[in-house]
């Protein structure tokens, strides 16, 4: 712990030095983070956002690799496992976005003026975005018929709700991806059950307002769960 | 006053961590001493909007953290250095104070002059472009110290801050403390008393999440003469006399 150090009475040198080290310390936001911080209007938040762990260079390799897997075994086997696979994948990239023991710093986040319910909230979205476009360009690739390629995205959005429920209640990433993954093979199980297909949970459209009210009701949890605590008493 | 604590009380589970807390800490250095699980923690999560109370009320530079944007506000003028610093480990020093003064909504153009003068008050200033991994503990803790006075706070909260540091960089620390103590109200977490001896004008001891004693460093040294309390410095020996006594009628009403 240093004090600037006195230089000549007429130059302040402590001051000159910290004016030249602000310039040669500065950190260059990237074109993401720059872009974020111009729709969002919130440097702090654009710097949450990018610092996001399941938006880190390590899960963003890890998704597209699980994706292309499953082109390839869907391709290999008529079985498409694409829109099977990408819920459960956008899933645990939601549990993994935000909170205690994923955010090595989510204590003292807690305490920013940003809030840390923003953050989650543009994580959150910004990991769902980002699957769903991964999701739907294999799918793509796949050569699934249209009702596959975008059947998915309204129960991946239920699974999803699930796992950031499950995560933010439980204070658990790992509850949430159990919960995101468990709730979907459950789903999957039990629509083949029903209907004698893996994909009759995918393509059966009377199953979208369930799914639909079944995210609503999640994220009501999930709300409640990050609630901004009203008064002190 | 820049905090105002009227009965804070904070249950977690059956446990009572604070129990009707009162105080009142103005700008200058306050101590708060304990043993381990007294509470201080918990007090301190409170003061910086981390938990909010069970019961009570709270009051922090004026105003009620309770709803959102005096929350917003207290916490722009708010420096916290938790017990247990997370970090991102490929993070440079600098970055990682950058990162928390853009959280802690300063204004862009300010940001890059306000990282460099902190990482230089906590002598990091030749280490700035160091990834945090390869830092020791006592360098770790000092880029938090940075993070928490980067936005020259009017209100710092600091959780054992000289843990990890060595005798020098305490000794500079407690200078940085005294000065921050001129125009803000620091609180300082430590059960290291010479700490509060040497760097606070107030402390508080706490004991079973109360405060069993609030006055001047000279008062609590006075407590401890002609005790026989034990301890090695004379604040220690006041330190053990008020623990003592507040354990004797805790133990005399149970």
């Amino acid at each position: 712990m240093s004090g600037t150090d006195a230089g000549p009475p007429d130059v302040d040198l402590g001051r000159v030095w910290l004016g030249v080290a602000a310039q040669v310390w500065r950190r260059e936001p990237g074109w993401a983070e720059r872009a974020a911080g111009r729709l969002l209007r919130s440097p702090g938040l654009a710097r949450a956002l990018v610092t996001t762990p399941s938006l880190l260079l390590g899960w963003l390799i890890a998704t597209p690799v699980v994706l292309v897997a499953g082109v390839l075994a869907t391709l290999g086997t008529g079985t498409p496992y694409v829109p099977l696979l990408a819920p459960a994948v956008a899933a645990a990239g939601i549990a993994y976005a935000y909170g205690p023991g994923i955010d090595p710093a989510w204590e003292l986040s807690r305490s920013m003026a940003v809030s840390d319910r923003m953050v989650l909230l543009v994580r959150a979205v910004a990991v769902f975005g980002l699957n769903a476009a991964l999701g739907l360009a294999a799918s793509a690739a796949s050569g699934a018929a249209a009702a596959l390629t975008f059947g998915w995205l309204v129960p991946m959005t239920a699974v999803c709700c699930l796992a950031l429920a499950a995560a933010t209640l439980a204070r658990s990433a790992n509850i949430g991806v159990a919960a995101g993954m468990s709730g979907w093979v459950i789903t999957v199980l039990a629509g083949q059950a029903a209907a004698g297909r893996l994909t009759a949970v995918i393509t059966d459209s009377s199953l979208i307002l369930p799914y639909l009210a079944f995210a609503a009701c999640c994220g009501a949890v999930a709300a409640y769960a990050t609630r901004i605590p009203r008064g002190t008493s | 006053m820049n905090v105002e604590l009227t009965d804070l009380t904070r249950r977690f589970g059956r446990t009572t961590a604070v129990s009707g807390v009162t105080l009142e800490v103005g700008p200058g250095v306050f101590g708060l001493l304990g043993p381990n699980g007294a509470g201080k923690t918990s007090l301190l999560r409170m003061m910086a909007t981390v938990i909010p109370p069970t019961s009570g009320r709270l009051r922090l530079l004026g105003r009620d953290p309770g709803s959102y944007a005096p929350r917003r506000e207290v916490r722009r003028r708010l420096g916290y250095l938790p017990q247990s610093l997370g970090y991102y480990p490929g993070f440079t020093v600098a970055e990682f104070v950058e990162y928390f003064a853009l959280l802690k909504d300063m204004p862009p153009g300010r940001v890059p002059a306000a990282v460099a003068a902190a990482i230089e008050r906590v002598g990091l200033g030749d280490r700035p472009r160091a990834k945090l991994r390869t830092l020791s503990g006592g360098m770790l803790r000092r880029a938090g110290i940075a993070q928490a006075i980067v936005n020259e706070p009017e209100l710092l909260l600091l959780d054992e801050p000289t843990a990890g540091l060595d005798p020098e960089q305490r000794v500079a620390f407690r200078g940085l403390l005294r000065d921050f103590g001129q125009r803000a109200t620091v609180i300082v977490s430590t059960h290291l008393v010479e700490d509060v001896g040497a760097a606070c004008t107030q402390v508080a001891l706490m004991e079973q999440g109360r405060i069993v004693f609030h006055g001047t460093p000279a008062e609590l040294t006075a407590r401890g003469e002609g005790s026989g309390a034990a301890g090695d410095a004379p604040l220690e020996r006041g330190y053990s006399a008020v623990l003592a006594a507040a354990r004797s009628v805790t133990a005399a009403r149970a």
